[in-house]
């Protein structure tokens, strides 16, 4: 039990960690340009004055929260195999205005319309990242390079499709959009579950997306800790070798991992397509691929931590509003979540070496008395035959790892 | 540091005080006491060796002596004095220095840059280098360590970089030097340079600890020894009146088993035949060329030769990590040439890997998922396509027990075990999955006596019962005891077959080397 406890705390520490050394840097640099820290650390923690309003506030939130939840799982997918996938950006939107066109090309009913969408979506996400499986393992290109050239790629082709064969909106307005999503293809907000709960109607809709993100967090969860290929894949980011040699087919395990990964990044833009939005345009929500790396690092690519990080990343940005109401500048909010990331890089680096440590000297501890009677434990099984060997060790051990 | 009121009381031996004393150590962490009564008297001027198994606690001890945690109860007195040491700067203020088994230094940094750094001598606030370079000539001369301060570490070899690392801690003027396996990583010509070295350290006035778990060494080169077992200290020994085999007694703390097997159990049927076998490097040249064995039920087929010449690649060829330039592997019978690794390994192969952290474990995963690795897709570990975490947990349980892993438990990471706990749990999972037939690469290598003597043990009573094992060892006592048949493999191919129960390592090793010479690895 004890151990528990220590092994929860030793996950925790890192983040929380490095959510406090940001706070402290970012109210340093808030003080440094003129403006009162508590001032601004107070705007962003409040909410609201109204129910409806909190409720207005939470629900933007919430909003916010999936799409980078979606994100942070995407990127933690390959993460957990000890892959870098950088191309979610260019996955999420390649996959949103394809899944755009697609929508609103066809009429079907409800619910089957929402599911060719979030199909398409995932198909086209899953191929993208696909090409940086494949490239890996028959080219040995690495996918840190390979994803982030397919990144621009896949901006131009988005750019290209949306003015030209995708093109919706009608020539000559401001804002370029592909055609408009029809009501059958729409996921319904939760707005109604909202009143149920007897809160007060939020201006916008909750949405419904919510629940979808909820499965899939569920899903890659169970994926990786409960299953065989969840337990293939851990190992393959642990140690190549040690899997392969344990029967991972290791380049089948690349291209499989991208391509839930991309499959996953894929749904990225749809809470917005399908839930507020109804087209892709050039106003279209950028950056929640380069967000979810960070989601994904503060989460420590677990779901779980994964939801919190979303959540936090989806709290500071709707402070970015009312920081400018305020006559703070809203970029504090950004100031914020780099210092995260940067914390959460050394912090993790901090808890794993404790973490190290710590199994170090149970190890140390574990060598002269096993069990926890004293050192009585099950002496050497010999044989009686004593002979002249004497011949021990040979090089190449290593007790353990030094510190 | 607390200097004693007298000097005179820290040395019960006579006018002159012992270098290091150590009385009463004992470290306890969180559960278990890894350090107990510990006593240790070190002579000045003496070459004093701690030998242990892996996990007796001597690395524990010497971080406690080098100030990298305090111990719970004791005294530690250096020349007589009692010290107590915050951190490594304490000791090596004190005067103790620390030359660590893996290496810390800058590969692309010269020899100077690297002995300097952390004390680098300046002058006018910059980096003085014709000081520096002084100081280490002066030392290189005077214990004939033969430095070039200018060469780049990275074109140095083994020997020469541990030369380096001394001169390191010379150079923060060390009195005593705590050597952590320093022979681990060198070939004999390398240990016989490293010995003399001693000696001028030695002859020098300086005190040398020397930790070692081989024996034969450690008799060589110490002028006392120190015996710890459990984190004890059982007793002090004169290198010069105890063998080799009374020392690794004391040290397992009971007599030795041989690896000699009993009687044949060979038996007919035919496990796994290698048919003209042949493996390239990519290239054109073959590393394993044109290899037929036969493997049957009971029989253990040892593989002779010095290290480099396909053993390794033997062993991925049968396993599938490897893909054949020619030939094929047959399992029962059946032709599994096309076969992926874990399609033969579902089929009964058994694999102890030659380097365990590379292919045997997850260092940074709990034992029981240690336990799945390799045995993904068979219960106890999971059920249809998840994993039984009760149920692998329970198992790790049990091979714990029946195979003496020392460890907390199946949560405890594997990264915490000694080598010789990992490689126990590994023969025991392997076995656990009822191989027909095993595929063990060097299974005693950097384990301690007494792993060694149960992995023995484990591999006889698996071969009784009709298993078939492959053994690739560089310990020739190893291979002559354990093995029915006898293969030399040389430059790829198999040279020799021999009769184990009259071949003598000489000949053997004659066999290895392309008979020239004798005595190989």
């Amino acid at each position: 039990m004890n151990g528990l406890v220590r092994r929860v705390g030793l996950s925790l520490l890192g983040p929380v960690l490095a959510v406090l050394v940001a706070l402290v840097i970012s109210a340093a640099v808030i003080a440094l340009i003129g403006e009162d820290p508590v001032a601004a650390f107070r705007v962003m923690v409040d909410l609201g004055d109204s129910p409806s309003q909190q409720v207005q506030s939470i629900v933007v939130i919430l909003n916010r929260a999936v799409p980078l939840f979606l994100a942070g799982l995407a990127v933690a997918v390959a993460f957990r195999m000890g892959l870098f996938n950088i191309g979610v950006e260019g996955q999420y939107r390649l996959a949103t205005i394809l899944a755009a066109a697609v929508g609103a090309a066809v009429v079907l009913p409800g619910p089957l319309h929402v599911l060719l969408v979030v199909v398409v979506a995932m198909v086209v996400g899953a191929s993208w990242a696909g090409i940086v499986g494949v490239l890996k393992v028959t080219r040995g290109v690495s996918e840190v390079i390979s994803s982030i050239m397919l990144n621009f790629i896949a901006l131009g082709l988005a750019s290209f499709l949306l003015t030209g064969p995708l093109r919706g909106s009608p020539p000559g307005a401001s804002i370029v959009t592909t055609a408009e999503i029809p009501e059958s293809g729409r996921v319904p907000s939760l707005n109604g579950v909202l009143t149920a709960l007897g809160l007060a109607t939020p201006r916008s809709g909750l949405y419904g997306f919510l629940l979808v993100a909820l499965v899939v967090g569920v899903v890659v969860a169970v994926l990786l800790k409960r299953t065989r290929f969840g337990f293939d894949l851990r190992a393959t980011g642990l140690s190549p070798s040690a899997a392969t040699a344990s029967g991972v087919d290791a380049r089948g395990m690349v291209v499989k991992t991208m391509l839930i990964s991309g499959g996953i990044a894929g749904l990225i833009g749809l809470p917005d397509l399908l839930g507020a939005q109804y087209d892709y345009g050039t106003e279209f929500t950028a950056g929640l691929g380069f967000l979810g790396i960070a989601v994904a690092l503060l989460g420590r690519s677990t779901p779980l931590g994964i939801a919190l990080a979303a959540l936090l990343f989806a709290f500071l940005d709707r402070a970015a509003l009312p920081l400018q109401f305020a006559d703070i500048p809203s970029s504090v909010v950004t100031i914020i979540q780099g210092t995260i990331v940067l914390a959460v890089v050394v912090a993790n680096e901090i808890a794993r070496r404790l973490a190290l440590r710590s199994a170090e000297r149970a190890g140390a501890a574990a060598g002269p008395g096993p069990q926890a009677d004293g050192d009585d434990g099950v002496p050497p099984p010999t044989a009686p035959d004593g002979g002249q060997r004497v011949h021990t060790g040979v090089p190449g051990d290593q007790q353990g790892v030094q510190a | 540091m607390a200097p004693a009121d007298s000097p005179a009381d820290g040395s019960a031996a006579g006018d002159v005080p012992l270098a290091v004393e150590l009385r009463g150590i004992t470290k306890r962490f969180p559960g278990v006491v890894a350090n107990k009564d510990i006593e240790l008297r070190v002579r000045r001027g003496e070459v004093h060796a701690i030998v242990g198994e892996n996990g007796a606690g001597k690395s524990t001890l010497m971080k406690t002596l080098y100030g990298e945690h305090r111990p719970d109860e004791g005294e530690i007195l250096i020349d007589g004095r009692p010290v107590q040491f915050r951190s490594p700067s304490d000791a090596i203020a004190a005067g103790i220095g620390m030359v660590h088994q893996h290496f810390m230094l800058a590969d692309n940094f010269t020899v100077l840059e690297n002995v300097i750094l952390g004390s680098e001598p300046t002058r006018h606030g910059r980096l003085d280098r014709a000081a520096a370079r002084r100081r280490i000539e002066e030392i290189s001369e005077r214990y004939d360590l033969g430095l070039q301060p200018d060469a780049l570490v990275e074109d140095l070899g083994v020997g020469d970089r541990q030369r380096v690392e001394i001169a390191k801690v010379l150079y923060r003027d060390a009195r005593i030097l705590i050597l952590d396996e320093p022979t681990a990583v060198l070939v004999p010509q390398e240990v016989d340079e490293l010995f003399g070295n001693l000696a001028e350290l030695k002859r020098e006035g300086l005190t040398v600890i020397f930790i070692s778990h081989k024996l034969d060494e450690v008799r060589r080169v110490a002028d006392s020894i120190t015996v710890i077992r459990r984190g004890t200290t059982v007793g002090t020994a004169d290198p010069r009146t105890t063998t080799a085999k009374q020392l690794a007694e004391l040290m397992v703390g009971a007599e030795l088993p041989t690896p000699e097997t009993r009687e044949s159990t060979v038996r007919e049927t035919p496990v796994l035949q290698l048919v003209g076998v042949t493996v390239t490097d990519g290239g054109q040249r073959p590393v394993v060329d044109d290899v037929t064995l036969t493997v049957r039920e009971g029989e253990v087929v040892g593989i002779a030769g010095v290290e480099g010449n396909g053993q390794a690649e033997l062993v991925d060829a049968i396993m599938g990590l490897r893909p054949l330039a020619a030939g094929s592997v047959l399992l029962g019978g059946e032709d599994v040439t096309a076969w992926s690794t874990r399609a033969r390994r579902e089929a009964g192969v058994g694999f102890i890997p030659e380097d365990r952290h590379r292919q045997g474990m997850l260092l940074d995963a709990p034992l029981w998922e240690n336990r799945i690795l390799g045995h993904q897709t068979r219960p106890p570990a999971v059920k249809g396509p998840f994993i039984d975490r009760r149920g692998a947990r329970a198992d790790t349980a049990r091979i714990m027990r029946e195979y003496d892993v020392r460890a907390p438990g199946p949560d405890t990471l594997a990264v915490a075990l000694s080598g010789g706990n990992q490689q126990k749990l590994i023969v025991g999972r392997e076995m656990s999955a009822r191989p027909r037939l095993l595929v063990a690469a060097h299974p005693t290598r950097g384990v301690d006596v007494g792993a060694q003597a149960v992995i023995w043990e484990l591999l006889k009573d698996a071969r009784a019962e009709g298993l078939g094992i492959v053994l690739i060892s560089a310990d020739l006592d190893e291979l002559i005891g354990l093995s029915d048949t006898l293969h030399v493999m040389l430059r790829g191919r198999l040279v020799a077959t021999l009769d184990p129960r009259r071949v003598t390592p000489e000949e053997l090793g004659g066999h290895m080397t392309g008979a020239r010479t004798a005595g190989a690895a």
